[in-house]
């Protein structure tokens, strides 16, 4: 169950305020209590589970931190003006680095940098400016600072800001409290909000330039690991102040990144040279703060997972600042989504940066407003050259002209749709179970949004005297070039909240037939939207080249439309081929009893079904499949073994074909710019794995051909361990002889 | 540490349900099983929250030899309507089975009764929480007819992730009408 307790509280009442009356209720309640037997339960229906794991009992070690052993003190003993060696403050230096890291990773402050001794002192006075942050408690006493304590402080000093950089970043940006990340700082000023940057960045300069010119010198490589961690420091800040200037030249906003992935590997080479000092940290600390939190381990990272785990914070860093480099809302998509699916997924500071560089201030990259994205996007994907788009729309005051009332009913149109597009970017910035959480919700919001959408675009095909479309097999209705929009995007979540759901391990062995139809009825159907939208596209760009008005920039936007439904087009023919293969395949080995289902006493398929397409149930469009249906096109049980597995080959061959042919279009084709080396490589991942799934069915074949009906198969199914197959949407199981 | 397996049974286990009454024989033991696992304690609150407010649903599984406890499951049953439309909702909070006793179907079988219990006082479904690598654990649950429906990121104070597993009784959609009634 959960073990969560909430982690913080009101401050707790003063009893010394002049306002407040005490009274001393011991008697009362002795008397209240023994109306009650031992273990009844008093409490009223706002006391739920959530309050009760909260609890505390007083006296118990492991939940009261105020519990002391015979004889322990209170407070740590550690005095942090003690004499320390040269390599015992690199060794401090190191130990806070990890526990940076494990701060990073989402452990509070508590179980992290505030069990070092060091930096409770420095903050335990609630500082407000640089010179209050102090070891001695006087700024007198301050000033004859050791060098080595000096250059210790400042570094203490220097990693809090750069911590509260990060914590200000998270707090701005969507993110999960206490699952992503903690920033809790306990009532305190731990983080040094209040202090300047620059007197830091000062006091880091000052510490370098003293230990070059100290007197009893440590060891050249010592002195020179101090430098490099004090550089660190210097580093991160200017990272993190750089990363607000978005319109800058994203390769100068890279350069403190890259520097730090350069000085990391130099702190790896050089931290045997230190000497730990355990007794500078200690979880007695966590006494102080303001919070009913029982005691908590610190939280040990290895220095080698710490240096690996920064490796990829600063080349991370580095990346998502080609994110500026703006081309085109889908591509921008394609930009996050990949970026997001790396694993291990980058840290919450990554994740919420990159948030910030995409929204901040609601200014679009820095750069551009949401109405310029959004219609950026739908130029590309259904309205090319569209008067919808018009800005000359604006400018029109007569309340009756059709291009000012144009003008309105884009205008609310952008506000309906504002919020759920710009969730669609934000949800791929959360960890990877909640983006598929969240997309369940938002499935939800689109399907409404799409309603409602589809009336706008009915009121401006009055407007703008469109003629349903007339085709051989009849009438294919209006363009609907809005809602068709949305409802791309809709199917677009749909499909990810089931690949995710592989990606994931939710679903069991014998539930992978059905999921994998369920992914191929879903990007059909986004097929069948694509050639929709291009049948309209055709027709709007047979009319415009025939006026006189047709010029090389408008035939350019056409062709980039054409150019992005083929290539969604082929991207939705590949998924939709790949996951009728493996439903196939699937299927087979569950028929052959190569995949055996759990016995299931207390459940039914029925019953299961409901659970599984849950967030689908109360989509309009598409609509889910009932449960015979689904269960008819999963077991397809009028077709033979051998004619399932020749479907299944030739299905898996065609993906195969299909990624090939992706992997050889360009970054502009497949909307990838920016971000093209990514979006390749999962395209190559795809198309291993749909090879492995030929393999797979090729064996199967084989072996059902050489035993003939109903002879044994010898062969057993290895299913691949989560996240270790070719490609994480894609489970493709190994067929393998037993015998 | 690796613990010593019995490899039989002592004989044919007692199961029963707790009680009230039950709480000073059997509570000190039901705590020191359960937290062996936990990082963290859970206070006495969180027992008596359960066992106070949903004795029929929590079992134990005792040694026939001196009744001492072996394994215990403890859960709750209420109305839970934090999305549409509202259910029913049995909860499996805790589940343990002694270590050296591991391997005999006591965990299935304690399962199965508080199952039958929620069931028979009409929930619509009965959800958990297991961590993600305790494998056992959901191979137990699936066995029984018990669907991942959702993964958890860190879910636990160990940094661990969770599955949410979900086991529906009755139809939603039924559920749906009988609100709308």
């Amino acid at each position: 169950m959960e073990q969560h307790a909430p982690q913080s509280l009101p401050p707790r009442p003063n009893p010394s305020h002049p306002g407040v009356m005490a009274v001393d209720i011991t008697d009362n309640f002795w008397a209240a209590v023994k109306t009650l037997a031992p273990g009844e339960l008093v409490k009223d229906g706002h006391f739920t589970l959530f309050e009760s794991v909260g609890a505390l009992e007083i006296m118990d070690p492991k939940m009261d931190s105020g519990c002391l052993a015979e004889g322990e003190s209170l407070d740590e003993e550690y005095s942090v003006t003690r004499d320390l060696l040269p390599e015992e403050v690199l060794g401090i230096m190191d130990q806070l680095l990890c526990l940076e890291m494990a701060w990073h990773q989402g452990y509070p402050l508590s179980q992290t940098l505030l069990t070092s001794v060091y930096v409770e002192v420095l903050t335990k006075t609630h500082p407000t400016t640089i010179e209050e942050v102090t070891f001695t408690g006087s700024s007198e006493t301050e000033k004859n600072l050791p060098t080595l304590l000096f250059a210790l402080k400042a570094y203490c000093i220097g990693l809090l800001k750069g911590c509260d950089f990060v914590n200000e970043l998270v707090k701005d940006e969507l993110y999960y409290e206490e699952e992503d990340f903690v920033t809790n700082s306990f009532g305190r000023n731990i983080l040094l909000y209040d202090v300047e940057l620059r007197p830091v960045n000062d006091m880091l300069q000052k510490a370098r330039a003293e230990l070059r010119v100290m007197n009893n010198k440590p060891s050249k490589d010592i002195a020179m690991a101090l430098d490099i961690r004090l550089e660190l420091r210097i580093a991160f800040l200017r990272a993190m102040e750089l990363s607000a200037l978005r319109t800058a030249n994203p390769e100068s906003l890279k350069m403190p990144w890259i520097q730090m992935h350069g000085l990391i590997e130099h702190i790896k080479k050089q931290h045997s040279l230190g000497k730990p000092v355990p007794d500078a940290f200690s979880t007695k600390l966590q006494r102080r703060l303001a919070s009913t939190l029982p005691p908590r381990p610190i939280v040990y990272l290895s220095f080698e997972e710490t240096h690996e785990h920064f490796r990829r914070l600063f080349k991370d860093g580095k990346e998502i600042m080609d994110v500026l480099k703006y081309s085109d809302p889908q591509s921008l998509l394609t930009f996050v989504s990949t970026f997001q699916a790396r694993k291990p997924q980058p840290l919450p500071c990554i994740r919420t940066l990159l948030q910030n560089l995409m929204f901040k201030d609601n200014v679009f990259l820095g750069s551009y407003t949401i109405r310029q994205l959004i219609d950026h996007d739908l130029s590309i994907v259904s309205l090319p050259c569209a008067t919808q788009l018009d800005l000359a729309n604006d400018t029109i005051e007569v309340p009756t002209d059709p291009r000012h009332r144009t003008s309105n009913e884009m205008t609310i149109f952008r506000q309906r749709v504002e919020e759920c597009y710009l969730d669609v970017f934000r949800i791929f910035c959360q960890n990877r179970c909640r983006v598929r959480r969240t997309l369940c919700h938002n499935i939800q919001a689109w399907d409404a949004l799409q309603a409602d959408v589809e009336e706008i675009d009915t009121r401006l095909q009055e407007l703008l005297a469109e003629k349903p479309l007339q085709t051989e097999s009849g009438s294919v209705g209006y363009s609907l070039p809005l809602s068709s929009w949305a409802y791309l995007y809709k199917l677009r979540q749909m499909e990810w909240i089931v690949q995710l759901g592989f990606e994931l391990s939710v679903y069991q062995t014998d539930e992978l037939a059905g999921m994998y139809w369920y992914v191929n009825y879903l990007a059909k159907t986004r097929a069948q939207h694509g050639d929709r939208i291009k049948t309209f596209v055709m027709r709007s760009l047979t009319a415009s080249r025939a006026s006189n008005s047709y010029t090389a920039a408008k035939d350019r936007e056409y062709m980039r439309t054409l150019s992005y439904i083929r290539a969604t087009m082929l991207d939705a023919a590949c998924t939709w081929e790949f996951a009728d293969g493996l439903c196939c395949l699937y299927t087979v080995l569950n028929r052959l009893g190569l995949i055996k289902s759990p016995p299931r006493p207390y459940s039914n398929d029925a019953l299961r079904y409901e659970i599984r397409m849950k967030p689908f149930m109360t989509i309009g469009l598409p609509q889910l499949p009932t449960f015979d249906e689904f269960t008819k096109a999963t077991a397809q049980p009028e077709t033979a073994v051998d004619a399932l597995l020749t479907y299944a080959e030739s299905a898996v061959g065609g993906a195969k074909k299909g990624y090939e042919a992706l992997s050889k279009m360009t970054d502009g084709q497949t909307f990838s710019v920016g971000c093209h080396g990514r979006w390749l490589a999962n395209v190559k991942d795809c198309l291993k794995a749909a090879i492995s799934a030929g393999i797979a069915v090729t064996t199967l074949q084989k072996t059902i051909a050489k035993v003939g009906d109903g002879g044994e198969l010898k062969l057993k199914v290895e299913m691949p361990e989560a996240g270790k197959g070719y490609h994480d949407w894609w489970i493709v199981p190994k067929i393998v002889p037993t015998g | 540490m690796e613990v010593a397996r019995v490899t039989e049974l002592p004989g044919e286990l007692r199961y029963i349900q707790y009680e009230h009454v039950l709480e000073e024989q059997y509570l000190p033991a039901i705590r020191a099983l359960i937290s062996k696992d936990l990082s963290e304690p859970y206070s006495i609150y969180v027992y008596r929250y359960f066992l106070y407010q949903w004795a029929h649903l929590c079992y134990m599984a005792l040694n026939p030899a001196d009744n001492s406890l072996i394994g215990v499951i403890i859960c709750k049953l209420e109305p839970h309507a934090s999305h549409s439309p509202p259910t029913h909702r049995g909860y499996i909070a805790m589940l343990a089975v002694s270590s050296a006793y591991r391997g005999h179907g006591i965990a299935t079988s304690l399962v199965k009764m508080s199952i039958d219990a929620m069931a028979e006082r009409n929930a619509d479904e009965i959800v958990l929480e297991t961590e993600e690598t305790n494998l056992p654990a959901m191979r137990l649950y699936e066995r029984l007819g018990f669907l991942r429906s959702k993964k958890l990121h860190r879910y636990y104070l160990n940094g661990n992730s969770a599955y949410r597993l979900v086991l529906l009784l009755k139809p939603m959609s039924l559920g749906e009408e009988h609100q709308s009634d």
